[in-house]
């Protein structure tokens, strides 16, 4: 009885807290991952007013000897290149602003997940094909396999435009990106937007954990300067600080959630042992009367409330992994519920999937521990140092 | 200035009245803006455009009809030649021959500019009359550079809707042609200005050939336009301005 | 039978009474959480209550009236001639609906161009009555320089902060705003800066422009016509009410549909109703902990007393009976220690945070959430629907809790009960 008030405090808090950074971690990959990336390496003059001539690179192989010396740091998994431009789609008699990006399909889906099309595949390069947001197309009024006509002015003054086939849609569920994103391979945009193959705006690297980036962008500077490359690099949490003031929020507010289920399972945990050691008084009354010695029942009560603790908390351990695990693997999906919705500019699934907090498994369970012991401790003690006859006259 | 305004522009000579007849200083404003209008044209001219990053020359054909319609086709250089830009009443339409469509321009993007120069699109569609917006003044009178001058200072009416807060304008007092007009904001700072020159007899009028507009905070940049042909009161109706002859070669 | 169960009942309680300590460890278990759970409900609702109230004031209203087809054009030619208008107006005068209206906002709104000799950029125009507005948006309230518009305004506007940065706008510089008319011309209306505001908004910042009503209303030469009445109401709460009474009133007009705001802002919806099941959650979670806390008391109890009930039993209850007693014991406990923690909870919750719990603390500047800027302060709230189902949940933990002990100290065995001695 005592172990399983021990353990299912110990599942409550480990599996609660779980769920909250799995919450958290969702909202900021969902919020870097779809195109923003953790980290942007750009011209140093190109964030200011992405300016179409703001490039990095001039000659053939530059792009490939700045995406390997990027990959060259530890902490990068994954970088892509990125050429952008601002113009206009239209089909039949609708037309829209757009914004075109150039993507390297090979690489993209390794730093972000706009290129992961909800139908029809990536573009090719050379092919004049293109992959657009679910809600451009909408408005648009097409469909895969239609053509869309693409407008933007080019970097030599004139009005660069072409006649393009849709291969693939993407849906993030944010309206303002699927509404507006037009993706193409690279070297399209670069012919469209007469920008030399070396020139382009953007590198997108990944890493693994999102709270490195600041770090690793630092790093990366450094390293690419002593190169002699000169560009500026972002971490995601200096280009969209809202997300890392509302990821402090949440984790704030759930730390106020977190200290009350902690609080209630300590109580609970104090609660059944003080209870289970002072229905046995009667018991250690005996053993006292019978010339035991009062610091040989604490010890031996110590002995139990240990020997409980580390039996409940392996139960509660054995329980409580699995269970981590499974969420994580196959999270509660309330898709069908909820629907999804943004916030902050980023979509947010309402789904749950766990995170490994292994610092509040290892805290919980020694927090727990040390509550069942002192609580143990409290009323053996004070039935140790009470006279037995007191104690058994009280039947 | 508008781009119609450049385009038609020279319809301003036929106008003009016998150098010193008197005439007030609203008269001769408002004489040289309704001859810019009303009338239809049809011209040849080359535009130059530089910028921080590229230099090119256009060379365009343009037709217009009042304020309401225009349409303008490039010719050269071959990468945009056959790219057309129609303007029937409030609606934009631009033509790519590369892709052989149609394409009209969303509302939104009337800010932007045409192609690539320092008109912008907004600038194809207003149709406002000079007199009706603007108080004017003569700010100057008299000899400037050897040549008598007036300088008409044009100060928005109260409750009108333009974003200058200032036009000065310099007139030549002998054959009424302008010289310069600069555009300033509320506080009194240059934003634009388009400077005139070459005139010359073209459809048998008196016109200044060429036009320079030049972006006040961006001193190194221009757009210029030249006249190379220009007829007036040609035979073009509301017809002629269709999708149909936009996508047409000629 | 009636005194056989007040026996059962007076014996429960003085168990109750006699095992003084044990009792007062199960029912603290209780008591602190249950006083938890009101204070974070609480803090709950009135986190919500918050978000909507922010949400739907500088949105379109708890409800909303315009034209069917306006949500999903957003075009002027959608709008509500003033004939349908006055048929409105009439609806949200009638007692059953005007007693839960705190303020209803007559708009005109419109995509166009703001212009400057700097730029020119899209943005969303709307015409305002400057004092409902005031009452009702709270935009006036996020002034960074000059002034909100007021009633006797004309060639006014109240800009956003980003829009005046990009158009080099200061107070009293002048905007021309172009649009398409009611008869699908483009027009032009000269209008001066009057204010700017700052939501950290982006959109709103970007593309936000204030202007009297009847200045937009003669620019655009749409008359008495609106885009949109926006309804603001005492509470989220009773939006179902004022929406099916308006629609019950003004179902015969073809250009007038009346929507609740879930279905007007769809993406404050989803953020709600997330909120609404983390906090399902969290509270399903704490209220486990304590029903166990209790069982576990409740069930030792009757473990360490397997002899008196054994003695019980010998003295002629039955099993039912016995049985019923431990479960009396454990609903009467859970009840009493469950209301007052309730009673602590709610009394503390005012108490200390009657004015609302600053969370400012946590985070640097203001931020938005489904495009709403939450405010750091939440102002708790008890609401009589959280209160019935705490109650409810108190009773529903007592079965529970007690079902179980009760089962065992049925089964106990006379004969070998009597073998126990502690």
């Amino acid at each position: 009885m005592t172990a399983s008030a021990l353990a299912f405090g110990y599942f409550a808090v480990v599996v609660m807290v779980g769920l909250f950074e799995g919450m958290i971690a969702d909202m900021i990959n969902n919020g870097t991952g779809l195109v923003m990336g953790q980290i942007q390496v750009h011209s140093p003059d190109y964030l200011s007013d992405r300016s179409i001539y703001a490039t990095m690179g001039e000659a053939e192989g530059d792009v490939a000897a700045l995406i390997s010396e990027i990959e060259e740091d530890p902490a990068i998994i994954a970088a892509a290149p990125r050429v952008f431009g601002g113009g206009l789609a239209s089909s039949g008699t609708s037309t829209f602003p757009a914004i075109l990006l150039g993507i390297d399909p090979e690489r993209e889906p390794l730093v972000s997940r706009i290129a992961n099309v909800s139908s029809g595949r990536l573009p090719r390069a050379g092919a004049y094909e293109v992959v657009a947001g679910a809600e451009l197309m909408r408005r648009l009024n097409v469909s895969l396999g239609s053509e869309l006509v693409l407008v933007a002015p080019a970097a030599d003054g004139s009005l660069g435009n072409d006649l393009f086939t849709i291969v693939g849609q993407f849906n993030s569920g944010i309206p303002e990106i699927d509404g507006s994103y037009v993706l193409m391979a690279i070297d399209d945009l670069q012919v469209m937007l007469a920008l030399a193959p070396g020139r382009i705006h953007e590198v997108v690297a990944h890493i693994d954990d999102p709270w490195d980036a600041p770090p690793t962008a630092a790093r990366l500077e450094e390293s690419l300067r002593e190169v002699s490359i000169s560009v500026s690099v972002e971490p995601w949490t200096s280009l969209r600080p809202e997300l890392v003031d509302y990821a402090k929020l949440a984790a704030g507010s759930q730390w106020i959630l977190i200290v009350i289920v902690f609080s209630m399972a300590v109580f609970g945990v104090a609660n059944t042992m003080i209870m289970a050691t002072f229905e046995r008084r009667h018991e250690f009354a005996l053993l006292l009367a019978l010339g035991a010695a009062p610091s040989g029942i604490v010890r031996s009560v110590v002995a139990e409330a240990v020997s409980l603790g580390l039996v409940s908390l392996a139960g509660a351990v054995a329980v409580t992994v699995p269970t981590l695990i499974w969420l994580h693997y196959s999270p509660l999906d309330l898709t069908s519920i909820f629907g999804g919705f943004s916030m902050v500019g980023t979509f947010v699934n309402p789904v749950f999937r766990a995170e490994y907090p292994w610092g509040t498994m290892l805290g919980s369970a020694v927090a727990l521990f040390m509550t069942a012991l002192v609580s143990a401790l409290y009323p053996a003690i004070r039935a140790a140092n009470v006279s037995p006859a007191t104690t058994l006259a009280d039947r | 200035m508008n781009l119609r305004t450049l385009i038609i522009l020279t319809t301003l000579s036929i106008m003009i009245a016998p150098a010193g007849a008197a005439q007030s200083a609203r008269e001769i404003v408002d004489r040289v803006d309704q001859l810019l209008r009303g009338r239809s044209s049809r011209g040849a001219f080359r535009m130059e455009i530089v910028t921080e990053h590229w230099d090119r020359t256009l060379e365009m054909r343009a037709w217009s009809l009042g304020t309401e319609y225009s349409l303008i086709r490039i010719l050269a250089p071959n990468r945009d030649a056959g790219t057309a830009t129609l303007k029937a009443g409030n609606d934009i339409w631009n033509y790519l021959p590369r892709v052989d469509r149609t394409i009209k321009l969303p509302p939104s993007l009337m800010g932007g500019a045409w192609m690539g120069s320092h008109f912008t699109n907004d600038d194809l569609v207003k149709e406002s009359r000079i007199i009706d917006d603007y108080d004017i003044e003569i700010g100057f009178e008299g000899d400037r550079d050897g040549t008598e001058v007036w300088e008409f200072v044009l100060t928005p009416k109260p409750e009108a809707a333009v974003i200058w807060g200032r036009i000065v304008e310099q007139v030549r007092k002998d054959d009424l042609m302008p010289e310069w007009a600069r555009y300033y904001d509320e506080d009194g700072e240059l934003a634009r200005s388009v400077t005139f020159s070459d005139f010359r007899v073209m459809g048998g009028r008196l016109v200044p050939a060429v036009m320079t507009m030049q972006p006040a905070d961006k001193p190194e940049e221009s757009t210029t336009i030249r006249y190379t042909d220009l007829e007036f009161d040609v035979d073009v109706d509301e017809n002629f301005f269709s999708l149909r002859r936009l996508r047409s070669a000629q | 039978m009636t005194t056989r169960l007040t026996l059962l009942l007076r014996l429960a309680l003085r168990n109750v009474r006699r095992q003084a300590r044990r009792s007062m460890l199960t029912a603290a278990a209780m008591v602190i959480g249950l006083a938890l759970l009101m204070f974070s409900r609480s803090l709950g609702e009135g986190a919500h209550e918050d978000w909507i109230d922010a949400g739907v004031r500088l949105g379109s209203g708890h409800v909303t009236i315009q034209d069917p087809e306006f949500q999903a054009h957003n075009t002027l030619e959608h709008r509500v001639p003033a004939v349908e208008l006055a048929r409105a107006w009439e609806a949200l005068n009638d007692t059953t609906v005007s007693r839960h209206v705190v303020s209803t906002a007559p708009r005109l709104a419109v995509l166009g161009l703001a212009n400057s000799p700097a730029a020119a950029i899209p943005a969303t125009i709307i015409g305002v009555d400057p004092d409902l507005e005031r009452e009702f948006s709270m935009l006036a309230d996020k002034l960074t320089e000059g002034r909100y518009l007021e009633s006797g305004d004309r060639l006014h506007a109240y800009v956003g902060s980003r829009l005046a940065e990009r158009l080099k706008l200061r107070i009293g510089s002048r905007l021309v705003l172009t649009a398409q008319d009611a008869e699908g011309e483009i027009a032009g209306q000269l209008v001066r800066v009057a204010g700017i505001f700052r939501t950290g908004i982006p959109a709103a910042d970007e593309g936000l422009v204030h202007i009297p009503l009847s200045t937009a209303q003669e620019w655009l030469g749409t008359e008495g016509a609106l885009t949109t009445l926006a309804v603001l109401l005492e509470s989220s709460r009773e939006v179902e009410t004022v929406v099916t009474s308006l629609r019950d009133r003004l179902s015969n007009l073809p250009n007038v549909a009346v929507l609740g705001w879930r279905q007007a802002m769809p993406e404050l919806d989803g953020a709600v109703r997330i909120d609404d099941y983390g906090d399902l959650v969290f509270h399903g979670i704490l209220l486990a902990i304590v029903a166990l806390a209790i069982v576990n008391t409740v069930l030792m109890s009757v473990l360490n007393r397997v002899r008196e009930f054994g003695v019980v039993r010998a003295l002629g209850l039955t099993k039912l009976e016995t049985g019923s007693i431990v479960f009396l014991e454990g609903l009467v406990l859970t009840v009493a220690s469950g209301v007052l923690g309730m009673v602590i909870g709610i009394s503390f919750t005012l108490l200390f945070f009657r004015n609302g719990l600053d969370f400012s603390f946590m985070f640097d500047s203001e931020f938005t959430a489904a495009g709403v800027v939450i405010n750091p302060v939440i102002v708790p709230q008890f609401t009589p629907s959280l209160i019935v189902k705490s109650v409810a949940f108190v009773v529903l933990i007592g079965i529970l809790s007690s079902f179980y002990p009760a089962l065992r100290a049925a089964k106990i065995d006379i004969a070998e009960s009597m073998k126990f001695e502690a």
